[in-house]
């Protein structure tokens, strides 16, 4: 009898919790609605203004200057394919020293993990923005601050799966007389290979967009086609210019998907 | 396999490759190719060596003056930064439930009609190519600036980020359920909210949490190019060389994106608690 009635308290309870987070959170999203003077019927409003937008001022697209955007779309494709090899290599370093498995002292790791998580935590095109303030409007830029977030950001996963790896086959091989090298050499990086590549990939795709973007703060690229041609009001062509952005990603998404497929 | 792909090379001995062969010939081929793509690349690339020369000579500068702080527009920055999040907040929001039917029409399990479903996935694939900021500067080219046109802007690639991954979360469960549910006589709403939801909910809601710290990183760039929150201050800043408010502005995201980690990844423990 008592029993029961301990099982009933506790579905009360539940019961009661769970009305208290309902309400917690509808009067988090009521907060935030009133912070931003939000409401529906402008949210309503605002919708078919925006497709129609899309629908009128970008359609029919303007072809008339796509030879002028092959030396954009050029950059945007070489500032990606450097981004990434370059924050592959850094990365890799880094992501040893974080490691707790492989990091040679722990200091290395709080320090290493510290400054990753910084770079990390602000937007790359904010980094973009900064850099165009010290080296001037130019590919340069844009480039550096693709390296420094990708590097940030591979440093990080690739770290997380080195740890995924575990000590067992370092132990093995130091218990044989292996020093650091070779147990990075031999236990670490063959088990590293599989999520190396498919981090890289993934890593190329967001680059590929992030490159396509860093025009909009003077950076170079696709980007400032997109921005140059909005702001002159010339909608017709930036639609063109968003196809061939379209395309181009839709096309590095299908190859590095074939890559993943054949050689990991 | 993973262990085996190694295989002993430079050993005096004889060798016994024990790695699977055309994995590893086709990653050499590969790193080979990438090898060369890069120094295309950078051949092709046009970086100015002076710009390089004089911007290292700049640096020291800017760094040194990126080392003062002004607590000045401090409020004002934290009212900034609440509204970046409450932006990527009511966007995330939004955009699940619009995803949330949409992804049962998407997912192959689920879906009421084949076609609809397949036009439904590659109208997702096109709007998830074309990146965020691109969305909010039309959005702001036809709303005006300010949040709305933030919220709209992120709710498009958020939705489409939303689909993709909730219908792979519906169509893991396989067919079991849904037939179970069907030879019963339930009906599609039956289908989805007792026989699925209960199951791919913790998963939902993981895949929230994900987007939310990923549109929170994109509100922040959204405000510079003219969405509203922080990252109109910090563009403005950049613009005016007004360094020592910079760098309480970066500090502010910095720690604003930390928290926020800590916070996800709290919930993500508590809900792992709780479905297992």
């Amino acid at each position: 009898m008592s029993h029961k009635k301990v099982t009933m308290d506790l579905k009360e309870q539940k019961k009661i919790k769970r009305y208290f987070s309902l309400i917690f959170f509808l009067l988090i999203v009521g907060l935030a609605m009133w912070y931003v003077d939000f409401n529906f019927i402008e949210l309503a409003k605002s919708i078919p203004v925006f497709l129609g937008f899309i629908f009128t001022d970008f359609l029919p697209p303007n072809f008339s200057d796509v030879k002028k955007y092959v030396g954009p779309v050029l950059d945007t494709i070489f500032v990606a394919v450097i981004a990434t090899c370059v924050s592959s290599f850094l990365a890799m370093i880094l992501a040893i020293f974080m490691a707790s498995n492989t990091t040679p002292h722990p200091v290395f790791r709080i320090v290493c993990r510290g400054i990753v998580s910084f770079l990390r935590s602000i937007p790359f095109l904010l980094w973009a923005a900064l850099l165009v303030v010290v080296f001037g409007v130019g590919v340069l830029p844009g480039l550096l601050g693709l390296i420094l977030y990708g590097t940030a950001f591979l440093a990080r996963v690739y770290a997380e799966s080195v740890e995924e790896i575990g000590s067992e086959c370092t132990e093995a091989i130091e218990a044989v007389g292996a020093t650091y090298v070779h147990q990075l050499k031999h236990a670490i990086i063959p088990q590293f290979i599989p999520s190396f590549f498919s981090w890289t990939l993934f890593m190329f795709e967001i680059n590929l967009r992030g490159s396509a973007i860093l025009g909009i703060v003077g950076a170079g690229g696709i980007g400032s086609l997109i921005k140059g041609t909005m702001d002159l009001f010339q909608y017709s062509k930036t639609s063109t210019v968003i196809m061939i952005l379209i395309t181009m990603i839709l096309v590095v998404e299908y190859i590095t998907t074939r890559i993943r497929e054949r050689i990991i | 396999m993973a262990v085996s792909q190694h295989s002993v090379k430079g050993s005096r001995r004889e060798k016994i490759s024990i790695g699977h062969k055309r994995t590893q010939r086709q990653q050499r081929i590969f790193f080979f190719s990438v090898l060369i793509l890069f120094i295309f690349s950078i051949v092709m690339i046009d970086i100015d060596g002076s710009a390089i020369a004089k911007g290292m000579e700049r640096l020291p500068v800017i760094l040194a003056s990126l080392t003062q702080i002004s607590f000045e527009h401090f409020l004002e920055m934290l009212a900034g930064m609440v509204t970046t999040v409450v932006i990527a907040f009511l966007a995330v929001l939004f955009s699940f439930v619009i995803s949330f039917f949409l992804a049962f029409l998407v997912a192959n399990n689920t879906t009421p009609n084949r076609y609809l479903g397949l036009g439904l996935r590659y109208a997702v694939m096109i709007i998830r190519s074309v990146p965020t900021p691109i969305w909010v500067l039309i959005a702001v080219a036809s709303i005006g600036f300010g949040p709305m046109a933030g919220i709209i802007g992120l709710m498009f690639p958020t939705s489409s980020f939303l689909i993709k991954a909730f219908s792979a979360q519906i169509e893991e469960e396989g067919t079991e359920v849904i037939e179970a549910i069907r030879s019963v006589g339930g009906t599609w709403i039956h289908v989805v909210f007792k026989g699925l939801l209960p199951t791919i909910l913790t998963g939902m809601i993981a895949t929230l949490g994900v987007r939310f710290e990923i549109d929170v990183h994109e509100s922040v760039v959204l405000g510079m190019v003219g969405a509203g929150g922080i990252g109109y201050l910090l563009q403005s800043y950049i613009q005016y060389y007004d360094f020592a408010n910079l760098t309480l502005g970066i500090l502010i995201v910095f720690v604003t994106m930390f928290l926020l980690e800590l916070s996800l990844n709290r919930i993500r423990a508590l809900l792992r608690t709780q479905s297992s």
